[in-house]
């Protein structure tokens, strides 16, 4: 039997599902409005109910972005010159047989998978609130208008890139947010550094 | 379908607001309480429940004490409109075969976006958080009926016709080019002014804000470029390089 | 109207001076801005810088109640310069009669004509006569330079209004004068046509009469009468209230303008001899002549077959004034409040704010033993006793309100200025117990009937014998409903019997008994025809056989291409568009403008009428007689006037025949700049004055304390005292307050600010108002000092809104007093004072 390591603790896991999911509706509903589709108006039960859950699901997105912001924020927001090296390399993906630097518990592609939420997931969710909560004010709507849509634009390049890097690009990853912890050889292989500090403080 | 248009021509206006009543007599509009707030002008801006009203502007003359104009105020039905532009939801802002932007209020979501998009700050929304705005009288026009308040003016300010015909007349009376005639797309609202439409109080170059066209031309198309280039290119990756398995330790 | 609302489109220049039709009479702007499409020029003439001046190509600024001495410098400017119309005015006017060597002129006399007395102030007019003939027709010098030809009196008369006076006296710039004269002037031409519109602007002052009366002068002068574009036109300041006069419900008329009888005229004869012009000018058709044919038919459409010739047609049923009796409104509301009246019907009014010095009227409400108000609306006049300043507790009014029908909850007809009767029909029911007035006065009628029948009492004859055949009877004699239609064809008139026209032979057949009239020159003077309104003779008539209610004819047609629209309702007289049409042609029966063919004469045509060559062409003929030209049966074209010719010279006015500026009642002014002794007009009954006087009725002139002239105006969006309009939620909406318009010079003085609330008051009450300032009311220079002129609009009242937001009536703030011929009251020009709230 192989040893096992945690990665994620339970409330990371479901912090992330709660994000994802919202996400995900979020986004679906978001496609909905920006090109009037009614396809998906009725499968929320009309353009008003969609108003209704995208508004509150929003609220739902953003506590969760702000928890998971704050969780990962010293794991995330730590760079050395491993990152750089990893940049260079294009991070292992350009080839059959990756040489990567050694990372830590968060490797460099998801430094910047959380750079860009942080950045534009803030973005999109302050944005939101103002074209909900500030209707009518012009100057407002329309800077807002058009942060919500950038945010949307980056958003939706950002995120089918990390569900292919979490999922089929580098098998063993998805196990993190279904059981919470990966095979002790794997994290030595992917994230050296975090099994190093792990182990120091042991 | 010819596109339809009204004619406003302030020179023959006299300030009867006859449209004013008889576009909330047609629509079944409700009154609201005012005041005299030192002007002949009531209610002081549209409404939910007045969709157009008539501006007294005084302006200086040269020989008289004073110029008196008048002028209507009210959707101007553009061909490519600011508020359906930036609009989200499916059906609450349309455009007629005859050219009306009209709305459904029933499918609006009252997020209020298309005051946003409006050059004209035309959009008003009702206690219920539905818009409403002038529809040309959607439901006269279908039927071959001018609308209300052209049917009502009593000096021809407010014409109805076929827009191209309208335009065509106007050159015959004198208008080199009408206030509308080409901006945004056209609007189907056209002011036959003699003088700068500022004097009149409207915007020489009215224009649709340039992020909401930055937005319409630039970030809807990435929107979906993004997002397929992306999976796309995972596909491709996953073909092309598979994915990152980890080697057994020789 | 002389002429008629499309006819406007017709002019070349068209004043507007004495009304603002944009704002109140916005359809006649349609035609109006078709005049302007072929080059007509508009020129307003107003103390604001309203919606019409707007429009205009000359506006004008003058001082409210100066209209005498901006035309008088017109008359003497168009006669200085010869832009007079000269064959029309020596063939047409009286401009050639030589005038009686004894008359004088306010020039000679400071201020007066001959004749005047002091103690009575009134004229003995026998000095304004002509000097006659041995025909007995008046002396006349067709070169018009004999001195006491009423052409040189005419100009001596108006020597007086200088540039110089008339700008001093005006306010208006010299410049300015001379703009308006000149291009008005222009009118004088054969081919050029100038129209002007009036309304309360005019009317509404003590010299209103003559303010009308100098303007006639000038379109007489101008040739511009009878013509298409032309004319004198009143804008009537409501709906049918030409159909209120023409049906005679002022005190002095009866149905067709036939004057009510005094008690004098003891019988129809001496009421015939009295009111019957008669005349010694062969080529006159003095149309009056025929009173004796109009007034028998209306007793037998009134009486039917209880009046006959041995009971002088029930004459003596006609209620009669006594001598010099003047029940005009202003002095109703003064016997009314001197408590002579028991009872009073407000019927379709609402007084307590439509009279001038509206306190006192309230006041007078409160002395009645009982009233009824037939409205629509519970109003101030119905609730008088709820009113400010009112305590209940004083008063013993008992009051009943009779709920009416609108005039779309009723069928019937309307007629407008343009004299035009459309009949008009039942879009809903009314609400609740509301009743058409018809109905109303049926229950009135029939209740009072039957207390007579039953109790008996004095003179009732003149009641119980009316005709009333309205409809079908129930079984205690009642009319059901009124058929409105029955109405209309007792007004039109029937033949009462065969009528053959004995003057052929063998004798033709005119009309059938039992048929309906087809025009009042078959109605007969022996009671062998009925007529309600003679002017209406014709209206709703058997043609060809068949029954035609032409009032709801509407056919599109113009002929002309003049916008006479002959099948469209009916005008009266006969479906005539524009009266005074002979004038509009040459002595020949040519148009005097071929471009603008009203008329013509085409002698070779056969007139199915007489089966003889020769006949009108174009609008209906004022008379169907040749052209002046043919020397045996040619006649002059003002067919109304005994003399057959229109009068510049005017004896049948109260206050002179000649118009002279006098000062409103109260002016900014001590004294009148034209005539050092009479400030004022010197016939106009003064309700208080050094003798005394109710203090009601106080009025201060040139006063430290109310030194703004003030006027009262109407808005687009209220009608009247705005019962109706006040309710109508869309209206109010629009003009939901009492407002007053001041300058922004006199806004800074007074440091009020746009829209602060403000007082204004008189010398008879106070008011508060919002303060609209602007550029369109500009102080003027009169006399060299400056004067801040003011206006607000008379539609509102405290009963509604009832929170009392919209204000009360400005009516609080006008005089008693009134014209001396019509007694119209002076609310176009008073004094009053403005503070911020």
């Amino acid at each position: 039997m192989a040893e096992m390591v945690r990665k994620a603790s339970a409330f990371e896991i479901f912090n992330h599902w709660v994000l994802a999911i919202s996400c995900l509706l979020l986004a679906l509903s978001g496609y909905g409005f920006l090109f009037k589709i009614e396809g998906i108006t009725n499968l929320f039960g009309g353009a008003n109910m969609m108003k209704d859950i995208h508004n509150y699901l929003g609220i739902v997105f953003s506590v969760s972005l702000f928890l998971s912001i704050f969780n990962w924020l010293k794991d995330a927001l730590s760079f050395d010159s491993d990152d750089i090296k990893w940049i260079a390399c294009a991070g292992g993906y350009l080839s059959k047989h990756p040489r990567v630097p050694p990372m830590g518990k968060l490797n460099t592609g998801q430094k910047f998978y959380y750079l860009a939420l942080l950045v534009f997931g803030i973005a999109i969710a302050v944005s939101g609130f103002v074209i909900w909560l500030m209707p009518g004010q012009r100057d407002y709507v329309l800077l807002s208008h058009l942060v919500h849509n950038i945010s949307f634009v980056v958003i939706m390049i950002a995120v089918p890139v990390h569900i292919y890097l979490a999922t089929i690009a580098n098998p063993g990853t998805f196990r993190i947010m279904v059981y919470g912890t990966v095979p002790y050889k794997w994290a030595l292989k992917r994230h050296p550094k975090w099994i190093q500090e792990l182990q120091r403080s042991k | 379908m010819a596109r339809k248009a009204l004619l406003i021509s302030p020179e023959l206006c006299i300030g009867c607001r006859a449209c004013q009543v008889a576009c909330k007599s047609w629509n079944q509009l409700p009154a609201e309480k005012t005041t005299n707030k030192g002007t002949y002008e009531n209610p002081s801006d549209l409404t939910p429940t007045l969709y157009n009203r008539i501006r007294y502007v005084e302006v200086p003359s040269q020989e008289n004490p004073v110029r008196w104009l008048f002028v209507s105020q009210r959707c101007m039905h553009c061909d490519d409109a600011g508020c359906m532009k930036i609009c989200p939801a499916p059906g609450a802002l349309y455009k007629t075969p005859e050219g009306i932007v009209s709305f459904n209020q029933e499918k609006c979501i009252g997020c209020k976006l298309c005051i946003a998009g409006c050059p004209f700050d035309v959009p008003r929304y009702n206690q219920k958080e539905k818009i409403a705005k002038c529809n040309l009288c959607e439901d006269r026009v279908r039927e071959g009926m001018p609308p209300a308040c052209a049917k009502t003016c009593p000096t021809g300010s407010i014409t109805y016709g076929d827009r191209d015909a309208l335009i065509a007349s106007s050159k015959k009376a004198g208008f080199e080019k009408l206030y509308g005639q080409m901006d945004l797309g056209g609007l189907g609202v056209l002011y036959a002014f003699k003088e700068t439409p500022r004097l009149y109080g409207l915007n020489e170059n009215p224009r649709i804000p340039e992020s909401i066209v930055f937005w319409h031309n630039v970030l809807k198309p990435l929107s979906y470029i993004g997002l397929g280039g992306v999976v796309a290119a995972s596909v491709l990756h996953y073909l092309l390089i598979g994915p990152h398995k980890e080697q057994e330790e020789v | 109207m002389t002429n008629h609302w499309v006819d406007l489109k017709n002019s070349d220049v068209i004043l507007i001076m004495g009304g603002n039709p944009a704002a109140n009479h916005p359809v006649s702007f349609k035609w109006i801005m078709k005049a302007k499409e072929r080059g007509a020029k508009m020129i307003v003439v107003d103390p604001r810088f309203t919606q019409s001046a707007a429009k205009a190509d000359v506006y004008a600024q003058i001082r409210s109640g100066t209209d005498i001495a901006f035309l008088g410098g017109m008359i003497k400017y168009i006669i200085d310069n010869n832009l007079y119309f000269r064959e029309y005015v020596v063939n047409y006017t009286d401009a050639p009669f030589l005038v009686n060597d004894d008359f004088k002129m306010p020039g000679e006399l400071d201020g007066l004509f001959s004749g005047y007395d002091e103690k009575t102030r009134k004229y003995d007019k026998a000095t304004w006569t002509f000097q006659l003939d041995e025909k007995g027709l008046p002396k006349r010098d067709n070169t018009l330079k004999d001195p006491r030809c009423v052409f040189q009196l005419l100009k001596k008369h108006y020597s007086r209004y200088t540039l110089d006076k008339v700008s001093a006296v005006t306010g208006t710039p010299k410049e300015k004068l001379i703009e308006v004269y000149k291009l008005y002037g222009s009118t004088g031409k054969p081919n050029r046509v100038g129209t002007e519109l009036y309304a309360m602007g005019w009317t509404q002052h003590t010299v209103g009469t003559q303010n009308i009366r100098a303007m006639a002068i000038i379109q007489l002068l101008l040739g511009n009468i009878g013509m298409p574009g032309g004319g004198m036109n009143a804008l009537r300041g409501e709906s049918n209230v030409q159909g209120s006069t023409d049906y005679g419900l002022l005190f002095h008329i009866l149905p067709g303008y036939n004057p009510t009888p005094t008690a004098s005229l003891v019988n129809l004869q001496a009421y015939i001899d009295k009111f019957t012009p008669k005349t010694k000018e062969p080529r006159s058709v003095n149309w009056l002549s025929n009173r004796p044919k109009y007034i028998t038919s209306y007793l037998k459409a009134l009486y039917g077959d209880k009046a006959t010739k041995s009971n002088d047609f029930c004459y003596s049923y006609l209620p009669k004034l006594d001598e010099g009796m003047n029940a005009s409104w202003l002095n109703l509301f003064d016997s009314m409040y001197k408590g002579k009246f028991e009872g009073f019907f407000a019927w379709g009014q609402n007084p307590a704010c439509s009279g001038a010095n509206a306190n006192k009227t309230r006041k007078a409400l409160a002395r009645l033993k009982w009233m009824v108000n037939v409205n629509l609306w519970e109003n101030e006049t119905s609730t008088f006793w709820k009113g400010p300043g009112m305590d209940p507790k004083e008063i013993q009014t008992e009051v009943f309100l009779l709920p009416c029908a609108a005039s779309f909850e009723k069928e019937g007809s309307i007629t407008n200025s343009s004299r035009l009767a459309q009949w008009r029909y039942k879009a809903v029911e009314p609400l609740g117990k509301a009743m058409p007035d018809a109905e109303i006065i049926n229950e009135l009628y029939f209740r009072v009937k039957r207390l007579y029948q039953k109790e008996g009492g004095k003179f009732p004859e003149p009641i119980i014998h009316l005709t009333w055949n309205y409809g079908e009877k129930d079984k205690d004699g009642k009319i059901k409903h009124i058929d409105i239609h029955a109405v209309a064809k007792e007004i039109n008139g029937y033949y009462l019997e065969d009528i053959y026209d004995t003057k052929v032979t063998p004798p033709k057949l005119i009309g059938k008994k039992g048929e309906l009239i087809n025009g009042f020159p078959n109605l007969q003077a022996d009671g062998t025809t009925s007529c309600g309104n003679w002017l209406y003779c014709g209206s709703y008539a058997h043609v060809d056989g068949k029954v035609v209610n032409k009032l709801a004819k509407r056919g599109k047609d113009d002929p002309t291409g003049l916008g006479l629209y002959p099948n469209w309702a009916w005008s009266w007289p006969l479906n005539r568009k524009i009266i005074y049409n002979r004038a509009s042609v040459d002595q020949k029966g040519n148009p005097w403008d071929p471009n603008r063919p009203l008329l013509k004469w085409n002698p070779t045509k056969e007139n199915p009428a007489t089966g003889k060559p020769g006949m009108w062409e174009g609008d209906v003929p004022d008379g169907p007689a040749p052209p002046l030209a043919d020397e045996k049966a040619g006649k002059l074209p003002f067919i109304m006037k005994p003399l057959g010719v229109a009068s510049l010279f005017g004896p049948g006015l109260a206050d002179g025949p000649f118009p002279e500026h006098y000062e409103p009642l109260e002016c900014p002014l001590q004294e009148n700049p034209f005539s050092k002794k009479h400030r004022i007009n010197p016939t106009i009954k003064l309700f208080y004055s050094k003798e005394g006087g109710l203090p009601e009725d106080i009025f201060l002139s040139c006063d430290v304390r109310y030194p703004y002239v003030c006027s009262t105006y109407r808005v687009t969006e209220h009608w009247q005292t705005g019962v109706m309009t006040r309710h109508t939620p869309w209206l109010l909406e629009l003009q939901p307050q009492v407002f007053v318009e001041i300058s922004r010079e006199l806004a800074a003085e007074k440091n009020i600010k746009n829209g602060d609330k403000v007082i204004v008051s008189s010398a008879r009450g106070k008011i508060w108002a919002i303060a609209n300032v602007t550029d369109r009311l500009k102080p003027i220079k009169v006399m060299n000092s400056t004067i801040h002129q003011v206006g607000l609009p008379y539609h509102y009242g405290w009963k509604f809104p009832v929170d009392g937001s919209g204000g009360d009536s400005a009516n609080i703030l006008t005089p008693t007093i009134g014209d001396p011929n019509t007694m119209i009251p002076e609310s176009k020009a008073f004094m009053v004072n403005i503070e911020k709230a």
